[in-house]
């Protein structure tokens, strides 16, 4: 297996519904035993590019590979390799859990029983009860459970956690760093979109933001949280700065706000020079920076 | 997933420091100011990763960075465990607590109006204080 082979490279994928472009030449690149975050609003055009690496859509331009193949002409080979959590599960409902298992598992050319056992154990599901009879959250725990018992290569999760409890979300996280990332984090790869981006902070390595199908910022969340910075200060009386190159700034009276985009040290020491009373900076984090980036987009264009 | 030795780890996404470098520096930190004790283990990189809810691959980054700065030394099978040797970090280390509080000490005397002559010399005094206490016991402990 040639690790140097990204997981997922999509270059210029354009994806029209009629004359509306969902994805509008997209490019990005998921590198293997990473976990990559896909932000967007609804509508953004998230699902869109999942389904196409999927084959469940195709593109009208553009090159989709996974595991270095196209899913159009290899998709069986593709789909043996990967598991997907799509945002609304659906099951047969007059089976029951351990049957819906036993069929998912079916497929499979690897299956781990003591996987599936101790996740059942865990989420409280009952192998005898028909799914009809799952609510929302169970739903999603068992879709889980089928997708991370293969072991696959990837893990493809499309907003998960969207109208789950918080209770529900967090073990669905936990389980997501315990039970698929053991063995080999080297050979498990996510792929995550969703916009309840704070829970899944610790676990994104990196991120696209996605908007009107188009890419707007892709970075490692370390290297984001040390460009993006936000500085408050308060000065004994009210002063104007100039601030030149901040991406926004918010003045009250005596109070400011400013939102540095890498240039956090030439605003601090402008900001210094007037001998504020307080003055603390903080990063932003992932999910900050996703309500940000519309700024981004203005100051781009 | 409960350790017995929790070291109470936090990470603080505002902090805009990379995430393994922060566990890097919390538990120095704890080895040096005898939270963690030589011999002691690490938390599993799965126990820590799914506490934290933090990647894997994080925990597991921070781990080989405390292994290639000598202050833990990772037995296969077994886990990560606290060196017994001191490592030639250790004293760094314990500045870096130091300095802390230390910072924190000078912020206080500063919004107290308290100058530097002033802060120097009953900095002094405390010393000259705590020296006489331990002479006064004749404790020997270090």
């Amino acid at each position: 297996m040639d690790t140097n082979v990204p997981v997922i490279g999509i270059q210029n994928l354009t994806r029209r519904y009629g004359r509306h472009d969902a994805v509008d030449g997209l490019s990005l690149t998921v590198r293997r035993g990473k976990c990559y975050g896909f932000f967007g609003r609804n509508g953004a055009g998230k699902t869109t590019t999942i389904k196409c690496l999927l084959n469940l859509l195709r593109p009208n331009s553009g090159t989709v590979r996974v595991f270095g193949l196209d899913p159009q002409k290899h998709e069986t080979t593709v789909k043996a390799r990967l598991t997907y959590v799509p945002d609304q599960v659906a099951f047969y409902p007059w089976m029951t859990v351990g049957e819906t298992l036993e069929y998912l598992a079916s497929f499979r050319a690897h299956w781990n029983r003591d996987t599936e056992a101790d996740l059942l154990r865990r989420f409280q599901l009952d192998p005898s009860k028909k799914t009809q009879g799952l609510s929302k959250g169970q739903r999603t725990q068992l879709a889980l459970i089928g997708a991370i018992c293969p072991g696959p290569e990837l893990l493809v999760l499309d907003e998960p956690t969207s109208g789950l409890d918080p209770i529900v979300r967090r073990e669905f996280i936990e389980t997501v760093i315990g039970a698929y990332q053991s063995g080999d984090p080297e050979q498990r790869t996510v792929f995550v979109s969703t916009h309840l981006i704070s829970e899944f902070e610790g676990l994104i390595d990196e991120f696209t933001i996605i908007d009107q199908g188009r890419e707007l910022l892709t970075m490692e969340s370390d290297a984001a949280r040390n460009r993006f910075k936000k500085i408050r200060a308060r000065f004994s009386q009210e002063t104007k700065l100039g601030l030149n190159g901040a991406l926004r700034v918010k003045q009250g009276g005596r109070e400011l706000e400013v939102l540095a985009d890498g240039n956090s040290d030439k605003l601090l020491s402008e900001i210094k020079a007037h001998q504020p009373e307080e003055l603390k900076v903080e990063a932003l984090s992932l999910e900050e920076i996703f309500v940000v980036s519309d700024v981004l987009k203005k100051s781009n264009a | 997933m409960t350790e017995d030795n929790s070291m109470l780890l936090q990470i603080d996404f505002k902090s805009g420091s990379p995430v393994y470098l922060q566990l890097v520096d919390q538990i120095r930190y704890a080895a040096a100011s005898g939270g963690l004790r030589a011999g002691e283990p690490l938390p599993s990189i799965r126990a820590l990763a799914e506490e934290l809810r933090v990647n894997r691959n994080t925990i597991a980054r921070a781990y080989e960075e405390l292994e290639r700065q000598g202050i833990t030394e990772s037995i296969p099978g077994k886990g990560c465990f606290l060196n017994e040797s001191q490592s030639p970090y250790t004293k760094t280390a314990r500045q870096k607590i130091l300095i802390k509080k230390i910072d924190e000490a000078v912020v206080t005397a500063h919004h107290l109006q308290a100058g530097r002559e002033e802060f120097l010399s009953l900095a002094g005094d405390r010393l000259n204080f705590f020296e006489r206490k331990l002479k006064g016991k004749d404790n020997p402990k270090n």
